[in-house]
């Protein structure tokens, strides 16, 4: 499971005197879902792209599936799927011929490909509209048509960029559980997205670029702590006292801050959730929600670049 | 930096592709349709007017093509000079920037073949296309021609008829390159068009007028001797040749009309002791066209090789 | 006596010009013209009986025409009876106008009417002279003619034949004309057979004088002569040399003979062909061409001073070895190398050359179609420019490509 299939090392890429991707180094591994995170234009694209040999890289080096991209663009390409972001397709043809199209291109003979465009169909759940004109297609439909042609591809990584922008949440939903699906196949997944939300829950690490730097990188747990400084936030509803006075002086509470009416959120460095319960109700309040929040990705961006910006 | 594997890797797809999308477009209906119009009545009136001439004619089928008839005052070849760069620039504006705008275009360049092999495989499926079209056009005038003049080709006019189909196709790739090179230049379709059909007009309308204005500038007030009046004759000839068009219809000329000796300025002495009417072996008449062609696929391969330089320097991305 | 009728004229006038109708009128010549007849000759009156030769020879069992005339000088005309005397038994002699047996005459005045004996002699008739007498007797006139027939002896038939040019001299191809002169030495008109003997394939043809039209047999009076023309054509491979012909001219058991002589000189012909028999060739544009011309001589005498000449395009060379041939034998084929070089700025296609070959006695020309071929050096250059644009285009994958 630890074994790496992309290495990045030192990757550099400029234009002129900027820096799109300002010497990054990156491990992938095998069977996880990376996923890179930034605004826009702090250097995902690029960085995809080079791993991908579409574009020069300007100095260090990348190895994906031991390949190098720079010398040997052939060779992994034929390993790696690719769902650009904003994928298109050829509107006056079918799904099907679409697919046809990539298996010559990819050079699978005849007899097979058409098993597969049927199967990798199925897997997205386009099968039914497998001769429909792409023209016909939603955005969501598309997306899925392209994650079909990663898996029709067998690729060992499937890189995804902005995946799930412009697609409504039911859409979303559908295709990070094919997202899952690819990962259940033992698909290394890099997928780059600026919504955090919906990316954090498929990804088991996350980058965080940032001006075409990794800012921070980790499982988004280890980033909340990193940034946060708290992997415990928590949500108490509670009404009749001062909440926010009973629970100051809790040990490893560090913030309780008003979060809507009757709504307060607590930031913990530990699990402090009973000894919360506890004085709520010895204060005389009544109780009415304790949750216990996940670390948010994007607390930790808003807090990351909130810091970044006051530190320039 | 040497990358790997051969840069046309993946061309036979892209060309099937290309050929199979130009075939069944809607546009190449249209094109067809337009080339029938303007090639049907030319062909159709000297066909019409070939059946009345009873003197025998060793080169009557290549007649159909070179023929004024006197109803429709434009030759088959014409019409084709005019409309071949139509039918190439249709077939070719929007190869490049239309997958850049559906956003296909990164998606098929993460395949393992690299953008040579995308644009040369366009560029060949283009010209196939052309000579598909082409071919077509040329088996329904000589089906036409056996029809209605009821006795079969020669050989030899085969062979010149078919040295006009070779001909003709490279003169389509000379506008397919230039069209595919604003394809390159300009991300909008529309631009891309406008330019290709701007240069169009511009070497059909404006560039013979221009010529001349250039020739008379060139020209001294008073021509003192026949030594500069035939330099003057050839660089008019020469300006004009630097329209695609006019080596095409030169390029015809010789093929065409057996009889064409020279397709430069010539002297009359130069035709002194000549027996007239006499048609050159066919091996003559190539040799005489050969710069006109040579012309048309070098300015093919070089106005191709811009575009190519142009599109490997784009970034992929949209 | 021009003075005197210029006098007389002078005088007249007046008279003339006053009255016209004396002028007019005939049968009363004016005083002074009748003079002038006087001073001429002495006024003769009378009929005449005439004959040209009162004295004839005739031949037994012959009919002989002798011709004699009425002759009426100055004296009313009137008609006289014509009859023969003293004709011998067995002859039959009678008087004959016109053709017919006639009995009289009538002359006009001043006038006379030709008129013939028919004199039929008997076989038999013994030789010697018979001495008849003509006589025409009229209410006023009687005239005779006493006239002298001899029976003679039957003159042999006699032709002569003479010409002034008997020997002509010419080549093959000349025509040989003599003019020969034929004679009748005979008494009477014959009609003469014309042949001559020829050596073989000689053509001989008559002509009549200056006419045109072929004879083969010609009369002629008696005592004349008539020129009849003789074509020799000999045939055109004849050798050279001398060529006699006999002319014969032969009738009524008579025959002349006159031998003419060809002197056939003998006459060289040229031919001028190309050595593989094609009058075409091929030739570069700029570059030197042979070609292999075969100078012949199919006549029968040597040509000399045979020398080789072209005329090509304009800014066309064309050069012979060798230029000249100093004889070509009859029977003889010398080939000529002929180099063509077309001009630089020759266009491709077909062009005529025409080579002379021209010595003393016949020249012969022949037109060779010489096809223009233009350099393949022009299409190597071609090639190297796609080749360049090849280039080009590799050079542009290998800078750019494989992105």
């Amino acid at each position: 499971m630890s074994e790496n299939v992309i290495e990045a090392r030192g990757l550099l890429k400029t234009y002129g005197e900027a820096r799109a991707v300002d010497a990054i180094d990156l491990d992938i591994r095998r069977g996880e879902i990376f996923g890179l995170l930034g605004p826009n234009g702090a250097g995902k694209t690029t960085t995809i792209l080079m791993m991908l040999g579409l574009t020069e890289t300007s100095g260090g080096s990348v190895s994906v599936l031991g390949f190098d991209p720079v010398r040997q663009p052939l060779q992994v390409k034929r390993r790696v799927g690719y769902l650009p972001d904003a994928v298109g397709f050829y509107d006056h043809m079918t799904a099907r011929e679409n697919l046809i199209y990539t298996a010559r291109l990819l050079d699978i003979p005849r007899r097979e490909s058409n098993g597969r465009i049927m199967q990798a169909l199925k897997s997205v759940a386009l099968d039914d509209v497998a001769d429909k004109r792409v023209a016909t297609f939603s955005r969501g439909m598309r997306q899925r048509l392209g994650i079909a042609e990663i898996v029709m591809k067998k690729a060992e990584i499937a890189i995804l960029d902005e995946p799930t922008s412009g697609l409504d949440p039911h859409a979303t939903f559908e295709l990070l559980e094919m997202i899952r699906g690819l990962k259940k196949a033992g698909v290394a997944v890099l997928l780059s997205s600026h919504l955090l939300d919906r990316v954090q829950s498929v990804c088991d690490r996350v980058a965080l670029f940032n001006k075409g730097k990794i800012a921070l990188m980790g499982t988004v747990v280890e980033l909340a702590n990193q940034v946060l400084g708290a992997g415990h936030p928590l949500l108490v509803e509670a009404s009749g006292i001062d909440v926010a006075a009973a629970l100051r002086g809790i040990e490893g509470v560090q913030q309780v801050l008003p979060a809507g009416e009757g709504a307060w959120r607590v930031v913990a460095d530990r699990d402090v959730r009973a000894v919360v319960a506890r004085n709520v109700v010895t204060a005389g309040g009544s109780l009415s929600r304790l949750s216990d929040l996940q670390p948010s990705l994007e607390e930790v961006y808003t807090h990351y670049f909130e810091g970044e910006r006051h530190a320039a | 930096m040497q990358r790997e594997g051969s840069p046309f890797t993946g061309i036979g797809p892209v060309f099937m592709k290309e050929l199979s999308d130009h075939l069944t477009s809607i546009r190449m209906m249209v094109l067809t349709l337009f080339v029938i119009v303007f090639g049907a009545f030319p062909v159709a009136s000297s066909l019409q007017t070939l059946r009345t001439v009873v003197s025998a004619d060793a080169y009557l089928y290549l007649r159909i093509f070179t023929i004024e008839p006197q109803q429709v005052p434009i030759s088959f070849i014409s019409a084709l000079n005019f409309i071949i760069p139509l039918m190439a620039i249709g077939l070719g504006f929007d190869s490049v920037n239309s997958e850049f705008n559906r956003r296909t275009l990164s998606r098929v360049l993460s395949q393992p073949i690299y953008r040579d092999a995308l644009l040369l495989g366009k560029f060949l499926g283009g010209l196939m296309t052309l000579a598909v079209g082409l071919l077509a056009l040329w088996l329904i005038v000589f089906g036409a021609g056996l029809l209605l003049l009821g006795i079969p080709p020669r050989g030899v006019e085969v062979a010149r008829a078919f040295g006009f189909l070779v001909v003709a196709v490279f003169y389509g790739g000379v506008w397919l390159a230039i069209a595919m090179l604003f394809s390159v230049v300009f991300r909008s379709t529309a631009t891309s068009a406008l330019c290709a059909l701007g240069l169009w007009l511009f070497f059909f309308i404006l560039w013979p007028m221009i010529a001349n204005a250039l020739v008379l500038g060139f020209a001294p007030a008073e021509i003192t001797s026949i030594d500069q009046y035939v330099g003057i004759q050839e660089l008019a000839i020469a300006l004009q040749r630097l329209s695609p068009g006019t080596l095409f219809s030169e390029a015809l000329l010789g093929l065409l009309n057996p009889e064409t000796r020279t397709l430069g300025f010539m002297l009359p002495t130069q035709m002194r002791g000549a027996i007239p009417n006499a048609p050159l072996p066919l091996d003559q008449s190539l040799l005489l066209i050969w710069p006109q062609v040579t012309g048309l696929i070098a300015g093919m391969i070089v106005v191709f090789s811009a575009a190519y330089v142009v599109f490997q320097r784009e970034e992929v991305r949209a | 006596m021009r003075r005197l009728i210029a006098s007389l004229a002078l005088i007249a006038a007046p008279i003339l010009i006053a009255n016209q109708t004396f002028a007019a009128d005939p049968p009363k010549p004016p005083a002074g013209a009748a003079a002038a007849t006087a001073a001429n000759a002495a006024p003769l009156h009378g009929m005449w009986l005439l004959t040209d030769y009162p004295s004839q020879t005739v031949r037994p069992g012959e009919v002989s025409t002798i011709r004699f005339k009425l002759q009426n000088a100055g004296i009313a005309p009137e008609s006289l009876a014509v009859s023969v005397d003293g004709a011998p038994a067995g002859w039959k002699i009678d008087v004959m106008g016109n053709g017919q047996p006639i009995a009289a005459a009538m002359a006009p005045t001043n006038d006379s009417v030709a008129l013939q004996l028919r004199v039929e002699v008997p076989k038999d008739a013994a030789p010697g002279s018979q001495n008849i007498v003509v006589h025409a007797k009229g209410a006023t006139q009687s005239i005779a003619l006493p006239m002298t027939l001899t029976i003679g002896k039957e003159v042999p038939a006699k032709i002569a034949i003479k010409t002034q040019l008997p020997s002509l001299i010419g080549t093959p191809k000349s025509s040989f004309d003599y003019t020969l002169s034929v004679t009748n030495e005979s008494g009477k008109e014959m009609t003469m057979a014309l042949a001559a003997q020829a050596p073989g394939n000689f053509q001989t043809t008559f002509t009549e004088g200056y006419g045109t039209n072929e004879i083969s047999s010609l009369p002629i009076e008696a005592g004349a002569s008539k020129d009849i023309k003789v074509k020799v054509r000999p045939p055109s491979d004849v050798k050279a040399g001398n060529y006699p012909v006999l002319v014969k001219v032969s009738g009524q058991g008579a025959t002349a003979e006159q031998k003419v002589t060809l002197q056939i000189s003998g006459q060289g012909q040229l031919s001028l062909t190309a050595k593989d028999g094609r009058l075409s060739g091929e030739a570069q544009v700029g570059k030197t061409s042979d070609y292999t011309l075969i100078v012949g001589n199919d006549g029968t005498a040597p040509i000399e001073n045979v020398e080789m000449s072209g005329s090509v395009p304009s800014d066309w060379k064309v050069e012979f070895a060798p230029k000249a041939i100093q004889n070509v034998a009859p029977g003889e084929k010398r080939e000529v190398k002929v180099s063509v070089t077309p001009s630089d700025k020759a266009i491709a296609g077909d062009y005529v050359a025409s080579f002379r070959a021209g010595g003393r006695g016949d020249s012969k020309s022949a037109d060779f179609r010489i096809t223009v071929t233009t350099s393949t050096l022009w299409g190597m250059v071609g090639i190297g420019i796609i080749a360049i644009a090849l280039l080009v285009l590799l050079g542009a994958v290998a800078r750019f490509g494989r992105r």
